[in-house]
């Protein structure tokens, strides 16, 4: 019995010890030439359904570090990139980031894609007081931004978690002034997935078309999963809509657009970012000509400043897409290099005083990014809200209005 | 040779032995019986003969053949036909499909005659033939399942407890159609609780108690022994 | 009126999809007993087998009728296949085991099977289906009531195929002995009947009635899914048990009660009990109600006490 308890003690400590000689000889080789290396760490979907998504994030935020150390923008460290695949995971997310986390030269995370992961890496990064980025989390939650519609006070839940884009809560009223001032609807239908994402959307635009003036109809709900939504699309038809939201993902919707218009139901349909997506107009085909979706964000090819981004992203040649997210990761990663070079510069640059110091930096952001105005409220909310009305022209989604929420 | 050899048979249900060691023959043309009481294990002599269970040990043998690793289903194409205790006619289907299902095995025009022939020896099924056979009476499902199991042409008809719950006269009505089966030469393995009615038309009958032969001879022997006379046929 | 004839459609069709994977079900059950809840996924199976045929097996430019028929061959050789399959490794071994044992172990079959064409078809789901049928021809049915050609295709399909089952069940010298095996298996054996091929038989002609019918799904919504045969596979359970667990023409009863109940549910039910969101509850209330007075359902008949 002696031997085998000896071993279980004694593995973690040896185990131990090579890591911290691991960390130690690496920042001792790094002084050693007159530069240190610390690391940028990325959280995303690099395998799965999202690899593309993802990969278009990382692929941003390596193409802000390669320029960073080529213009040496932090004066005597050499950034390196660490991506870690979320595969679009809550769990997966929280192990990942608690290994960033370990990894003591980490002074940054940009990530991750979706808002579920986003609410189990937060915490573990907050705790480490790691500033964290996210390109595209749009869900209310991770700061606190619920509360405002019910009238409540807004607190700060993960201290070193930020967004650079726009949020659920705006997505709905953007999208309803869309349909009722711009477009001129007057009998709106209303439909949801009964899902967070779905349910929370569809009240808030129902909530801002009344205000706007327009009549709404009774919500109609299907499951997530249905497939047959003849009886609902009859049942609307009957009230003679001439719009209809949906409050979902691009699955149902792409059928439900599909069903209502071959059951004589010709109205377009709108949707929120869920769906955006390339599968919605496949799917849809011809019957989703004409519907319409918003998206968080500015189409990044239709900005100016952007026009830089875009020429050295091809360049670099990648395999997946700089849209959606691979322009405001730049703009993500460029924050928090930004950050470290001042760190860097008040002679913060290992332990967790650079840490604490980057994150300190980033909440104090105010520079142009490629995508607008890169500042933060002190909710970790970017101050630039920006979002886009697509609408479906010959089988593309095309951009119809970009703009801020009541602005 | 025997048609039908059983040689010290044992079978179990799980660790519950329920025939310890039963040797028995069948021959041609014979009439069998066994009878014994409750639990003696008759019908699971039966069921393991017909492969519905498989021995523990011993052997089967069929015209000189192993029977005891064929398949049920096989079974009935030897030439052996099992009417099971509680008749187990199928009640959703017609009598006339019933007696068609008999015939499973076989293939041909004579299907037909044959369930002509069932109608004759049965009229009441004849009447009966469109209607689901849930719905007869006990006595007329107890036709249709020696109907049934006279449809495979069998050499060997097994008889599981055919008088049982039924009323007098339709037990008596069965005991003439199995007389009149043996006349013509049907060899018939015949278990019975009606001990009196069967030893009177066997030719060899055994006496089952808890899983063993315990008596075996010529039926009217048998009618006669002391102990038979009180233990089964109800007499002081 | 026009509404409410329309909503009748709608109810036909979808109870038609209900009906005919519920045959799978009701089949299956009746003879072992068991509640095959992968079933859903062999319906899954058919429509992406069907799938298969078409994007990597037919060369461009087939002719639609002739597409059509070696799509159905095509997803009702992978339907089959699984069906035999599951049968034969997940099922038979446990013939005689506890009746949880294979309970759960279909569930593991269901899972394992949407994980494995999730896995076969990594990209995004739900995948296109060809539209070789076209959605926007509308056939009229009198007053501004309307069924487009895949959703007609679907009614049409579900029906010959439970008129040809229930003729093959009747009729057929297999048939007759899948009812044998159903209303008693070890008389069934002395009947000379091998009711391990008849449990299989079983298994295959529902995986092929799932196969029609997730070919029919594939015209009719564009769209197959791993996940599809989940919410499709309880429903058609539903309509089984509706209609009486283990009787033929229960399972289709079921199925078109089901779809009907269900959109009048969305159209009629009073608020706030009314739409979509409730007409499962709905559905779940004839369901209970039918139970309570007849506890065997609709067409149920209870099988005479087996000695």
């Amino acid at each position: 019995m002696q031997a085998p308890r000896l071993v279980r003690v004694a593995a973690p400590l040896i185990i131990g010890a090579l890591v911290l000689s691991a960390c130690g000889s690496k920042s001792e080789s790094g002084s050693g030439s007159g530069n240190i290396t610390l690391t940028l760490g990325v959280i995303a979907p690099l395998s799965g359904d999202l690899s593309a998504v993802g990969n278009g994030i990382k692929n941003g935020v390596e193409l802000a570090i390669k320029q960073a150390n080529e213009n040496k923008t932090i004066k005597g460290v050499t950034l390196k990139l660490d991506a870690e695949d979320d595969t679009a995971k809550a769990e997966v997310g929280a192990q990942v980031a608690a290994k960033l986390v370990a990894d003591s030269s980490v002074i940054g995370v940009v990530g991750p894609l979706n808002s579920s992961v986003a609410k189990s890496t937060a915490p573990v990064l907050s705790q480490a007081n790691i500033a964290s980025i996210s390109p595209s989390n749009s869900n209310v939650d991770l700061t606190n931004r619920g509360v405002l519609a019910t009238g409540g006070t807004q607190t700060r839940p993960y201290k070193s978690y930020f967004r650079v884009c726009a949020t659920d809560d705006i997505q709905g009223p953007f999208a309803a002034d869309y349909a009722v001032k711009d477009l001129g609807k007057k009998t709106i239908a209303i439909v949801h997935d009964k899902k967070a994402y779905g349910q929370g959307l569809a009240e808030a635009f129902a909530k801002q078309a009344k205000a706007d003036g327009a009549t709404v109809l009774p919500t109609e709900t299907i499951n997530p999963g249905d497939k047959d939504f003849s009886a609902i699309v009859t049942k609307l038809k009957a009230a003679k809509p001439d719009f209809l939201f949906y409050g979902g993902e691009y699955p149902e919707a792409s059928l439900l657009t599909k069903q209502m218009k071959a059951g004589g139901l010709n109205i377009p349909l709108m949707g929120g970012d869920g769906v955006d997506a390339a599968e919605y107009i496949k799917i849809a085909g011809a019957s989703a000509n004409g519907d319409l979706a918003t998206a968080l964000g500015a189409p990044t090819d239709s900005l100016a400043s952007a026009k830089q981004f875009l020429t050295d992203y091809k360049a670099a040649a990648y395999a997946d897409p700089a849209d959606p997210y691979g322009a405001a990761s730049y703009d993500a990663a460029n924050a928090i290099i930004k950050a470290l070079a001042k760190a860097v510069g008040d002679g913060k640059k290992s332990g967790q005083a650079v840490r604490d110091e980057v994150t300190k930096e980033v909440q104090d952001s105010d520079f142009e990014g490629v995508t607008g105005k890169i500042s933060f409220d002190q909710f970790g909310d970017t101050n630039t809200k920006i979002l886009t009305v697509y609408s479906v022209k010959d089988g593309k989604f095309v951009a119809a209005k970009s703009g801020t929420f009541g602005g | 040779m025997s048609m039908l050899e059983v040689r010290d048979l044992r079978v179990a249900y799980g660790a519950i032995e329920a025939i310890k060691g039963i040797s028995l023959d069948v021959d041609e043309g014979q009439v069998v019986t066994l009878i014994g009481t409750n639990g003696a294990g008759k019908t699971t002599t039966l069921r393991t003969v017909s492969g519905l269970l498989r021995p523990v040990s011993g052997e089967i043998l069929f015209d000189g053949q192993r029977l005891d690793t064929v398949k049920a289903h096989e079974i009935v194409k030897q030439g052996i036909a099992h009417s099971p205790e509680g008749r187990r006619i199928f009640p959703l289907m017609t009598v006339e499909e019933n007696l068609e299902l008999g015939a499973y095995t076989r293939k041909g025009d004579s299907i037909a005659k044959d369930v002509g022939a069932v109608f004759d020896r049965f009229p009441r099924l004849l009447e009966r033939r469109a209607q689901k056979a849930g719905t007869l009476s006990g006595g007329e499902q107890q036709m249709l399942a020696i109907g049934r199991a006279l449809m495979s042409s069998p050499r060997l008809l097994m008889l599981d407890e055919p008088s049982m719950g039924l009323s007098p006269i339709m037990i008596q009505l069965i005991f003439e159609t199995i007389a009149e089966l043996k006349s013509t030469g049907t060899t018939i393995l015949l278990v019975e609780q009606n001990a009196s009615a069967a030893l009177a038309l066997a030719d060899v009958g055994y006496v089952l108690e808890t899983g063993r032969v315990v008596l075996s001879g010529p039926g009217k022997e048998l009618l006669k022994d002391e102990n038979v006379r009180k233990a089964y046929l109800g007499e002081d | 009126m026009q509404t409410f004839l329309q909503q009748l459609v709608n109810g036909v069709v979808l109870g038609a999809t209900y009906g005919l994977v519920a045959l799978g079900y009701t089949m299956v059950y009746g003879i072992v007993q068991l509640i095959n809840f992968a079933h859903g996924e062999i319906y899954m199976l058919g429509g992406f087998g069907a799938l298969f045929t078409y994007t990597v097996l037919l060369p461009g430019g087939t002719p639609v009728v002739l597409a059509l028929v070696l799509m159905l061959l095509g997803g009702m050789v992978v339907s089959i296949t699984a069906a035999l399959l599951m049968e034969r490794f997940a099922y038979r071994p446990l013939r005689g085991a506890p009746r949880l044992a294979p309970l759960i172990t279909a569930l593991g079959v269901s899972i394992f099977l949407q994980e494995l064409v999730r896995n076969f078809y990594p990209a995004k789901s739900p995948r296109p289906f060809p539209q070789l049928v076209d959605p926007s021809h509308q056939f009229s049915l009198g007053a501004s009531v309307e069924i487009s050609a895949p959703r007609l295709l679907t009614v049409v399909v579900a029906v010959i195929g439970m008129v040809a089952l229930s003729t093959f069940v009747r009729r057929s010298r297999t048939g007759r002995a899948m009812q044998a095996t159903a209303q008693d298996p070890d008389t069934a054996r002395l009947m000379g009947i091998d009711t391990d091929r008849i449990i299989v038989t079983a298994f295959v002609l529902g995986a092929a009635l799932a196969a029609v019918s997730g070919l029919a799904s594939g015209l009719q919504f564009g769209t197959v899914d791993p996940r599809m045969g989940f919410l499709t596979g309880v429903k058609a359970f539903t309509a089984a048990v509706l209609g009486g667990i283990g009787n033929i023409s229960g399972a289709v009863l079921g199925g078109f009660t089901l779809g009907i109940v269900e959109v009048m549910a969305t159209q009629y039910a009073p608020d706030p009990f009314s739409g979509g969101a409730w007409k499962d509850a709905w559905a779940f209330v004839v369901l209970i109600l039918v139970l309570v007075f007849r506890p065997s359902g609709l067409l149920g008949e209870r099988v005479a006490a087996r000695a």
